[in-house]
């Protein structure tokens, strides 16, 4: 298929798989400023400027981190480029670029989003209603699954598409986990349950909750909570699923442009699939997770080079 | 009932929201089975005969040493490019998609308006019209023996794969890109033929050949059905400044080792200086009578013809050579005096420029406007394809003035469309 398909499809999914998350994150943040102690409230409503690296933006834009702030800034600010109205607004873009290699469906899905969000931003969002936002938001990027996997014919548009979804999803929940492990190991927390709450968010926050309660039970333990979130294959969101599907994605994508990008990602899946806990324990959680991140950004970008990347 | 009058139907319409909206009436135009058979067989003579006079006059120039068409018309003429001559196409076909105007007179007879042979568009309302016809009235088409016309894409398809003298050519469709006003039809009509859309920084040129760029490497061409026009294509001959060209291109085409569809330099044989010589080329190359009539045409640059017009502006409708769209052209007892008058003075300055044409009484059919069902003025636009034969869905783009009485309806000037319905028996 043509590059310049190609690199619309996987930067539209993703756009639509950080709407997502943005809302996710977000979501949780304020339920958890919500039940933390004030002086730790901002702590909290921190962590989507901390897991986006958006600090120095919001800080340039708002003079206080508050909830209304905060949300204005992550749900609807054109000025902030990770917004999820911008995510919307790139991901349509994306979409028409390649509307011939998308279904009726899955095209008339991503540009529902962008109508629907636009006029959800000239109503305003404000703190009462931001959880219908999210609830939304969520749905919409289900919507879009649903269609894309229930109607694409299965080809390497289709493939491309489905690595932007991975590659982001990798991305955001290796993000999550280091930030939600740093704020749970905070030396100056003296709180005995506020590593609880931290680890309860972020399996609230990828969707991941029920299925900790299933695997493990009800007591939280921050070795589970990074063995699930790493190791599991069967976790829709853990790295072991999202690289598994990227190497097999890779694998099946046709020619042989992509040899460096098959083999980087062949390698990291390797590492995770036949990773153990305590390998993980021994080198702490945080090394762990900065290695993974640089690796899924080089593969990120080897995709790009191999496959999208054309010198004249 | 009022509600349904005022439906307009997104040309856009699932593909791009609330971008653009043509409106679409809901009457559809009727055309007998006899009547459409006998437009068939004039529309092919006449493609046929401009596919000839394109060959001609990059190559022997008969028609010319004939005496028939004056050089300076052929040779002078902005859209003729002299480094076509003595490039060989295959099967001589220029022409591969065609865009003819047809009017109906109150004589009751069609007349041949203009002919579209660069990059005429429009196809896709056909289709999506009678898409949303169809879906609005399925037992209309139940009962009423209405030609198909949603094989065009199939046809279309065969006439660019003919084009190529390779068996199993690879073919693209170059667009402008998505800002273009036609972008939605582009992008359909490659989902139609399953060809990839490309736009220019999509390909490249190796050794005179032509590659798109593809996820598993460079990908050779050899058919583009393009849709940007002859200037705009190579920024190394035409425009310099053209982003959505290919650099290149034009040598790679003059190396025969792609086409081009439509071939460049054909849009000398739509000009409206070369128009009323039509009925003179059928003569000429094929030996037959014109089965389709062209309207009478005053030329501005014959001092005889321009007395006439002159002398006749309240009358007459004046266009300019070169303009399209609706665009740089008088309606004479539409106007005013002081248009006229401003008109008088810019075909005295340049009278090669213009000519002139009887004001015609376009047909009219029950058009659903404010007030109800009123006639209103239209056109017809069928697509004729050129590859191993000359093929044609049955009917083509009916596109309807929306103003009372007005006579002009490109959509550039608020006119509307209609389907068209050819009838398989005359009885309906």
């Amino acid at each position: 298929m043509l590059s310049r398909a190609a690199s619309s499809l996987f930067w539209m999914a993703r756009y639509l798989e950080r709407a997502e998350n943005q809302a996710r994150l977000l979501d949780i943040s304020l339920t958890m400023a919500l039940i933390d102690v004030p002086e730790d409230r901002e702590e909290q409503l921190s962590v989507p400027l901390l897991v986006t690296g958006s600090q120095d933006t919001f800080n340039s834009l708002y003079d206080e981190l508050n909830p209304q702030n905060l949300i204005t800034f992550v749900l609807l600010d054109d000025r902030n480029p990770g917004s999820v109205y911008n995510i919307f607004r790139i991901a349509r873009d994306n979409a028409l670029q390649v509307r011939g290699n998308l279904s009726a469906d899955v095209w008339e899905s991503i540009n529902l989003s962008w109508l629907e969000f636009r006029e959800l931003r000239q109503q305003g969002v404000t703190e009462s209603s931001a959880s219908q936002v999210f609830d939304w938001t969520r749905a919409r990027s289900h919507e879009f699954r649903g269609a894309a996997y229930g109607t694409l014919l299965r080809n390497d548009a289709f493939r491309f598409l489905r690595l932007g979804t991975f590659i982001e999803r990798a991305d955001t929940t290796a993000r999550m986990l280091n930030i939600r492990q740093q704020l749970a190991l905070l030396p100056e927390n003296d709180q005995a349950s506020r590593p609880f709450f931290e680890w309860n968010a972020l399996l609230h926050s990828l969707a991941a909750y029920e299925a900790y309660q299933t695997v493990y039970g009800h007591n939280i333990d921050p070795l589970n909570v990074a063995e699930l979130l790493v190791l599991n294959p069967d976790v829709p969101r853990s790295l072991h699923a999202c690289l598994q599907a990227i190497a097999e994605l890779l694998e099946a994508i046709e020619g042989d442009r992509g040899r460096r990008a098959k083999r980087l990602a062949t390698s990291l899946y390797s590492n995770i699939r036949y990773g153990d806990r305590d390998y993980i324990a021994e080198h702490g959680l945080d090394k762990y997770l900065a290695d993974f991140l640089t690796r899924i950004q080089r593969i990120a970008a080897q995709i790009q080079n191999d496959y999208m990347g054309w010198q004249t | 009932m009022f509600q349904r009058l005022g439906i307009t139907f997104n040309v856009y319409g699932e593909e791009q929201g609330t971008d653009r909206l043509i409106p679409f009436d809901l009457i559809p135009r009727i055309i007998s089975a006899s009547e459409w058979h006998r437009l068939q067989a004039g529309l092919r003579q006449r493609v046929q005969a401009l596919n000839r006079f394109l060959y001609d006059i990059y190559h022997e120039y008969d028609i010319v040493r004939a005496g028939l068409i004056p050089a300076e018309q052929v040779f002078a003429n902005a859209q003729y490019q002299p480094g076509m001559q003595g490039l060989k196409l295959p099967r001589n076909i220029y022409v591969h998609i065609a865009g003819i105007d047809l009017i109906r007179h109150s004589d009751g007879d069609y007349y041949v308006l203009e002919d579209n042979l660069r990059c005429p568009s429009g196809v896709s309302y056909m289709l999506e019209n009678r898409r949303m016809m169809m879906r609005l009235f399925p037992t209309l088409f139940a009962q009423t023996p209405v030609s198909p016309i949603d094989h065009y894409p199939a046809l279309l398809s065969e006439t660019l794969r003919a084009s190529s003298l390779n068996p199993n050519p690879t073919v693209v469709l170059l667009s402008p890109g998505r800002f273009n006003s036609a972008y939605f039809e582009h992008a359909f009509l490659a989902r139609q033929m399953g060809i990839e859309l490309v736009e220019g920084p999509d390909l490249l040129v190796r050794n005179n050949k032509i590659f798109m760029k593809t996820t598993s490497g460079a990908r050779q061409i050899d058919v583009i059905y393009r849709r940007i026009d002859d200037d705009f294509l190579d920024p190394l001959i035409g425009n310099p400044d053209s982003l959505i060209g290919v650099p290149g291109l034009y040598a790679a085409y003059r190396s025969g080792n792609v086409v081009l569809a439509n071939a460049m330099g054909t849009g000398v044989g739509d000009d409206k200086s070369i128009y009323p010589y039509v009925p003179d080329m059928i003569r000429f190359y094929l030996g037959e009578e014109p089965i389709l009539k062209n309207v009478p045409t005053w030329q501005c640059r014959k001092p005889d013809d321009l007395k006439h017009v002159l002398a006749n502006l309240d009358k007459l409708v004046v266009k300019e050579t070169q303009g399209a769209g609706g665009y740089g052209m008088l309606i004479g007892p539409a106007a005013d005096r002081k248009e006229r008058e401003a008109f008088r003075h810019a075909i005295k300055a340049r009278p090669d420029n213009y000519i002139a044409q009887p004001t015609l009484c376009l047909s009219s059919c029950p058009t659903f406007v404010e007030k109800g069902i009123a006639p209103r003025h239209l056109d017809l636009r069928p697509f004729v394809l050129s590859g191993k034969k000359i093929q044609m869905v049955p009917g083509g783009l009916t596109r309807v003035a929306l103003r009372e009485g007005s006579l002009v309806v490109n959509s550039s000037q608020g006119g509307g469309t209609k389907d068209t319905w050819v009838l398989e028996d005359e009885v309906c």
